[in-house]
């Protein structure tokens, strides 16, 4: 565990290193909020509420959204599929630890220098510019809690699949990009998936995608209530353990695959 | 100059190894459609639930689009240069660059060509096409004429600010979060600026003006007479934006410290 | 106009480098402030090379010899100092100036990866705008003597490290380039592709005076091609001259070892030589010992002829300081005498 836990350490520190990234993250961060809470306040255009969500609701929702983002957010599919074509994954199988859990530790720590030096900095800033409703239930932050870190699984699962196809297709840029604009669309990150029509939403209930974004932004709005917030979180959790079971067939097909090519 | 015809020789042998990789451009610009699509979804849902934004109808939004998915296009196709840094500073392929007889922004530019962006000119037209047909725009002689202006002004203004992103990696090769933020930011010129803020509307314009990308240029051909005057400024914000990049450019070649430093 | 190729005046490149502070806290601290060092790469070095030679170019890892050469080949600007390479600014007129050079990295391809050897010689062809005429007359001749014909239409990943250093080398020279740098280009090759490498260089020098300047870490190399070194320490010239000079005033005389067919006291051997020109020393057992003598054919004639007179022998070895020992002398010791 101690070296999972460095894994952790190291990519955070690697992070520190990357100064300008630093500085110019949080402004970039919230310029994005703002033109989103622009859009957002012409589009409700004096309504009271669009499917339940007031406009400050709204305006919260998106901000927490693309902060929840940087949190959650990582490119360990790109890194993985690098790995694989320079060669380099063969040399990482017979380090002594498991592959994936390594690159889902980098992730992490990643994760959590975002959280610490984005979102909780961008998160102030934007609440003393745009009038954002944050609830001061300690359950409800509890909840949040849980559900982002659900969110970052799920995520990164999602990640490890797309980096680990690259060793069945020959280049997978192409996947990677798709991968990210559905992602992008039916996390909810843009849009709540409240909005979309009816049939759309019976068809993304089917995919693990608006349990990334729309689950943690809608308790933390409090446009979840009561059991819907157990019930979102639930499915989250079911949702992290069924990813397990492609991602445990993937990893030993591409095993035996590398043994074929030699990496 | 023999630029042309060094240009020429790249394509072809761009298109030779794309053809060997027929199922990559497949995929790619597949996933082109689908970034595309996603916006149209985006704008779709959204006028589900509202009539007007700000004063535009849905098909006005709709039409901004398509035409912004064309200069957007044109500058995927020559200035891929999203991963420069990593690629040409940090991996130190400048320095292979530096070394033969051509401006070396015009071989990176070579280098990294991705033609089957083009793809995006054929999607914007169409959605564009579309979009003018619901509103009953009609087309005169010369709006041919100035839609080309006014895509080429687009595109050097999107170039510009990418190319002078860019440069920053001469002075710092520390990986910056800046390159893809800015696509982010690049796609606020979809939306009409007068949804913004004063200070928004002014960055949009004045500082990153990605309003010349879209709204400004296509509001033209909407007729809205009170936008003439930014949309005639397209062709000029393109070219003194594409020519102050230029100009960091040259300086910060200067200042490259070469790999391994 | 002077008629030098190369023509260096205290040519200097700094770099400022920021250190990071150790540990966590020293990265916060890092956030807000930063140490800066600066690091002289080059230090005011100055040289002069003439049309035709050609030069090694010597140093340990971190001496500032690619910094030199990425100045030299205008890569780099430098921070003070003068270039005139063939008369021309190298950083101020680039694109004219490289087109008079060739340059081989040998860590890094200068041929696309995904696309036949023989494509990107022909868009190399293009970007230096090489005539027909003179591709087919130079280059016929480049391809026959790396014998690369083979190879032509195989794309460059597919090659293996010799065939694509060989092929490296012909893309270098597609221009006929008067001045040729060439960095590391034997680095990781095996004997037969080093020793094709180091004929076609020569034969290269023969035909076109072409200069060429040559960096690596393998001497055997730059005692196969090079008349004259260059030696560099810190960013600074510490041998600029002949190669056979260094090994005279640096190789610490010759050794001669003999293999007696029965054991010897220093006695019985001081009894035939005397103890002015030479000192026995004991080696592997008793029935061998090597004398020391300076690098002087008499001296050394006269020793063997002695020494074979009294004594009978099995065997005879004459060990000369080889150059690598010989740098590594000068660099242990850090400075240059005589």
């Amino acid at each position: 565990m101690g070296k999972y836990i460095e894994m952790i350490r190291i990519r955070f520190l690697m992070m520190l290193a990357y100064r300008t990234n630093y500085y110019s993250g949080i402004i970039i961060y919230s310029i994005n909020i703002a033109a989103y809470y622009f859009l957002w306040s012409a589009i409700y255009g004096g309504k009271e509420d669009i499917e339940g969500l007031s406009v400050i609701q709204m305006t919260t929702y998106i901000a927490v959204a693309w902060m929840a983002r940087a949190f959650y957010f990582n490119n360990i599919d790109r890194e993985i599929a690098l790995e694989i074509k320079e060669g380099k994954v063969a040399v990482e199988l017979i380090r002594p630890y498991h592959y994936l859990s390594m690159k889902t530790m980098q992730a992490l720590g990643e994760g959590i220098f975002r959280l610490l030096f984005f979102s909780v900095p961008g998160m102030v800033i934007v609440s003393l510019i745009f009038p954002l409703k944050i609830s001061a239930d300690p359950a409800t932050w509890g909840f949040f809690a849980i559900s982002i870190v659900f969110s970052f699984m799920i995520n990164t699962q999602i990640n490890l699949m797309t980096g680990i196809l690259t060793f069945f297709l020959f280049n997978n840029d192409g996947l990677i990009r798709a991968k990210r604009v559905v992602i992008d669309l039916f996390s909810g990150l843009l849009l709540p998936i409240s909005f979309y029509p009816l049939w759309a939403q019976s068809i993304m209930g089917y995919f693990p995608f608006q349990y990334i974004s729309y689950v943690p932004s809608m308790i933390f709005t409090g446009g979840f209530a009561g059991s819907e917030v157990w019930n979102a979180i639930m499915m989250q959790f079911l949702w992290v353990a069924i990813l397990f079971i492609p991602i445990q067939i993937l990893w030993v097909l591409a095993k035996k695959q590398m043994v074929i090519q030699g990496g | 100059m023999s630029y042309v015809s060094i240009f020429m020789q790249y394509v072809g042998q761009y298109m030779k190894t794309r053809l060997t990789y027929r199922t990559d451009m497949i995929v790619e610009i597949f996933s082109d459609l689908l970034f595309q699509a996603v916006n149209l979804v985006f704008i779709l849902v959204v006028f589900g639930h509202t009539k007007l934004l700000s004063g535009w109808t849905k098909d006005e939004i709709i039409f901004i689009y398509g035409f912004f998915l064309i200069p957007f296009a044109v500058f995927s196709t020559f200035f891929n240069i999203w991963d420069f840094n990593e690629r040409y500073i940090v991996k130190g392929e400048l320095d292979r660059i530096l070394t033969r007889p051509i401006h070396s922004l015009f071989q990176v530019i070579l280098e990294r060509l991705e033609l089957e962006s083009m793809f995006g000119v054929i999607t914007g037209l169409v959605v564009m096409v579309y979009a003018g047909q619901n509103l009953g725009l009609t087309i005169e002689w010369y709006d041919p004429v100035l839609f080309l202006l006014f895509v080429l002004g687009g595109s050097l203004v999107y170039a510009g600010i990418f190319i002078s992103i860019a440069t920053i990696s001469f002075w710092s090769d520390s990986r910056t979060a800046i390159m893809p933020m800015m696509y982010n930011i690049g796609n606020f010129g979809r939306y009409p600026v007068n949804i913004y803020n004063q200070i928004i509307r002014f960055v949009l314009t004045w500082i990153l003006p990605f309003a010349f990308v879209g709204v400004c240029p296509a509001a033209f051909f909407l007729g809205k007479t009170d936008w003439y005057l930014y949309a005639f400024l397209t062709p000029v914000m393109g070219i003194a934006f594409f020519i102050f990049s230029i100009i960091l450019w040259n300086i910060g070649v200067t200042k490259y410290r070469g790999a391994g430093n | 106009m002077s008629n030098l190729m190369i023509d260096v005046d205290n040519l200097t490149k700094e770099f400022k480098s920021h250190s990071s502070r150790s540990g966590l806290k020293g990265a916060f601290r890092d956030l807000l402030t930063r140490n800066y060092t600066v690091h002289q790469a080059v230090d005011s070095i100055s040289l002069k090379i003439k049309p035709g030679e050609m030069v090694g170019y010597i140093g340990e890892n971190g001496a500032g010899k690619s910094t030199t050469i990425k100045m030299l080949t205008g890569i780099l600007t430098p921070t003070a100092g003068n270039v005139r390479i063939n008369g021309m600014n190298p950083h101020k007129e680039r694109e004219r100036f490289v087109k008079t050079i060739g340059v081989v990295f040998g860590q890094r391809s200068q041929l696309w990866w995904d696309i036949a050897v023989q494509e990107s010689f022909r868009l190399l062809k293009k970007v230096y705008n090489v005539s027909d005429e003179d591709y087919k007359s130079h280059m016929g001749l480049v391809i026959e003597a790396l014998d690369i014909a083979p190879l032509l239409d195989k794309p460059v990943r597919k090659l293996s490290l010799g065939q694509r250093m060989r092929c490296e080398l012909a893309a270098a020279l597609i221009h006929n380039p008067p001045l040729l740098f060439l960095d590391e280009p034997t680095i990781g090759l095996d004997v037969l592709v080093k020793l094709k490498i180091r004929e076609f260089l020569k034969e290269l020098n023969d035909r076109y005076q072409t200069t060429v300047v040559l960096t690596t870490h393998d001497l055997t190399d730059i005692e196969a091609l090079c008349e004259r070194v260059i030696m560099l320490d810190e960013g600074k010239i510490i041998y600029d001259g002949a190669l056979s000079q260094l090994k005279t005033s640096w190789g610490e005389g010759k050794q001669i070892q003999f293999h007696f067919t029965s054991p010897k006291t220093r006695e019985e051997l001081l009894e035939t030589t005397g103890s002015e020109l030479v000192v026995w020393e004991p080696s592997e057992n008793a029935n061998s010992w090597t004398a020391n003598v300076t690098n002087d054919e008499e001296v050394i004639s006269v020793l063997i002829k002695d020494v074979v007179a009294d004594h009978k022998i099995l065997d005879l070895k004459l060990l000369e300081t080889s150059t690598e020992e010989i740098i590594r002398n000068i660099y242990e010791e850090g400075v240059i005498h005589g």
